[in-house]
């Protein structure tokens, strides 16, 4: 709760002071509240302070508090852990050069780790309840809770970039990644309707050093194809978790919102997950979700789920069903010259 | 015949320039007036000054000038203006200034469209070919609304954030106006435009 009133604080005293000239503030607030039939429930608020200092130097600050009732399960695990404390999620200054020569910019500080769908926007808002079993902590694949305390550099035009990534685990929720330096490369194209990405990530494993040795290594693919309304994506990745092991799975998602459904957003995905390790260990799992998005009034939403597993993946039924309801509010400050 | 000729010409010069100076004073002197033919003044609701509201009006008689692209930014997760007012015809640029996806549409009423996803640095473009009023979002970040009202009048301007207003070319006259806020209320009222002397337009 410090962090939270830090940043109340934070932006109290920035609205007091006034935005100056050429500046602006955007403070956004989201509140969840969520049900499954694993008889788990959970609540959850999220703040995002963002703004531009300067014209091209934005920054952006992000916390979140969440709680559940169990944690026996990885439902409502998309874009923040409920671990009943309030977590600085990111923080960061990123600098966007002029356009007109290509896209290029930096940023600086506490950040998503850059591999993959990875923006928070891409996980949590969509309707999704659970995140994609290769994007949760203790899966032995990679964690929405993953941070960078680092430097981020993007070159290339908006249809092909590449962007690099060095910096120092600073991660939250279950899978924290011992000390040391990571490295990210990712490049990503756009051809019409289709967006194409590839990544690489070499990072310190979450587990304790007695236990994985090594270093760990992913190299993922992940695709986006939206028209008229219906979106496609998915993501594949595959790699070692530490030395001797290797982990590899994906998901694939369809997300259909036409005229014709007004408020509702309907979701679909499959996904698997494959731990390769010495028996007792080894992780196989597959698991289908159906659920939609009903917009209720303005920034008011209701998601239901239905998630269907097989597999050594901990939930604590072979079907579930969740429910969540999200409002958010967002107030804008600018300074007008 | 040399001096003869030149008498001539020398007249035809003067009378040449004399012609010129008086059109390039008359144009000076509408031009002037041109842009001395602004109505300006302020929006209240309930007394209270009110920003984004839409106004707009009916039977000015001086030609418009051609309709010219308007942006639509995508900046910091939201929509830059919250409220856009064209003219029906207008092309709406609409640039992606965030290092994420958006994803804009329009379903409702007014302009139906889908620009699908698209990336920082990237822009697309819609024409609202139709008056209405078109409802903004993004598909991806829910927070992101704005509302685009295209109306069959090009003297149309948005209040600012103390409510104020500006629309030039309007000559000195006595005009029906309309205006919008979001929450779709609407107000219809006359205006007698004088210059220099601000009005005062709202709800009670």
């Amino acid at each position: 709760m410090a962090l939270m009133r830090g940043l109340a604080a934070l932006t109290a005293c920035w609205l007091h002071a006034g935005v100056a000239s050429g500046q602006s503030l955007g403070v956004e607030v989201t509140q969840s509240v969520g049900t499954s039939s694993e008889s788990i429930s959970a609540a959850g608020t999220q703040i995002r302070v963002l703004g531009e200092a300067l014209p091209g130097l934005r920054w952006n600050v992000e916390g979140a508090w969440a709680t559940r009732s169990r944690d026996e399960s990885d439902v409502f695990g998309t874009a923040y852990p409920y671990e009943g404390r309030a977590e600085l999620m990111e923080a960061y200054g990123e600098y966007h050069f002029a356009p007109g020569r290509g896209l290029r910019a930096i940023k600086g500080g506490r950040y998503r780790t850059p591999f993959g769908i990875s923006s928070a926007s891409d996980h949590a808002y969509v309707g999704f309840l659970r995140p994609p079993l290769i994007r949760y902590g203790e899966y032995y694949a990679l964690s929405s809770g993953y941070l960078e305390h680092g430097l981020d550099v993007v070159v290339g035009v908006p249809r092909l970039s590449v962007e690099a990534s060095v910096g120092v685990s600073a991660d939250v929720g279950p899978a924290i990644r011992r000390p040391g330096v990571n490295t990210v490369v990712r490049a990503e194209g756009m051809a019409g309707a289709l967006i194409l990405g590839a990544s690489f990530v070499d990072t310190t494993p979450y587990m304790p050093e007695r236990f994985a040795r090594g270093r760990s290594r992913f190299g993922g693919v992940d695709a986006r194809w939206m028209k008229g309304g219906v979106l496609v994506r998915g993501e594949w990745l595959g790699g070692q978790p530490f030395d001797g092991t290797s982990t590899t799975g994906g998901y694939a998602d369809l997300i259909v919102h036409r005229p014709v459904m007004g408020p509702v957003t309907a979701l679909v995905r499959a996904e698997r997950l494959a731990y390769d390790a010495a028996p007792p260990r080894a992780l196989y799992s597959h698991r289908y979700s159906a659920g939609a998005r009903i917009r209720l009034w303005k920034t008011v939403a209701a998601s239901v789920g239905i998630a269907h597993q097989a597999g050594q993946i901990t939930q604590r039924r072979r079907t579930a069903f969740d429910v969540g309801l999200t409002g958010s509010f967002r107030q804008d400050y600018r300074a007008h010259p | 015949m040399i001096s003869v000729l030149s008498r001539h010409t020398t007249a035809r010069i003067f009378t040449a320039v004399v012609t010129g100076v008086a059109l390039l004073a008359g144009v000076a002197a509408a031009s002037a007036r041109a842009a001395d033919d602004e109505v300006s003044g302020v929006v209240r609701v309930g007394g209270r000054s009110q920003k984004d509201v839409v106004v707009w009006l009916e039977g000015v008689t001086a030609t418009p000038p051609p309709a010219q692209d308007v942006v639509l930014d995508q900046r910091n997760l939201q929509f830059l203006p919250h409220v856009l007012a064209v003219r029906a015809g207008t092309r709406v640029r609409m640039p992606n200034s965030d290092r994420v996806f958006h994803n804009v549409f329009s379903f409702h009423d007014g302009k139906r469209f889908d620009l699908g996803l698209y990336p920082v640095g990237t822009t697309k473009a819609v024409t609202f070919d139709r008056p209405g009023l078109s409802r903004i979002f993004c598909n991806i970040h829910p927070n992101m609304a704005a509302y685009v009202l295209a109306v069959d009048s090009a003297h149309v301007t948005v209040s600012d954030r103390d409510g104020r207003f500006a629309i030039a070319g309007v000559p000195p006259g006595t005009y029906t106006w309309h205006a919008w806020r979001p929450g779709n209320h609407t107000a219809t009222g006359r205006m007698t435009v004088e210059r220099g002397r601000p009005v005062e337009i709202g709800w009670p």
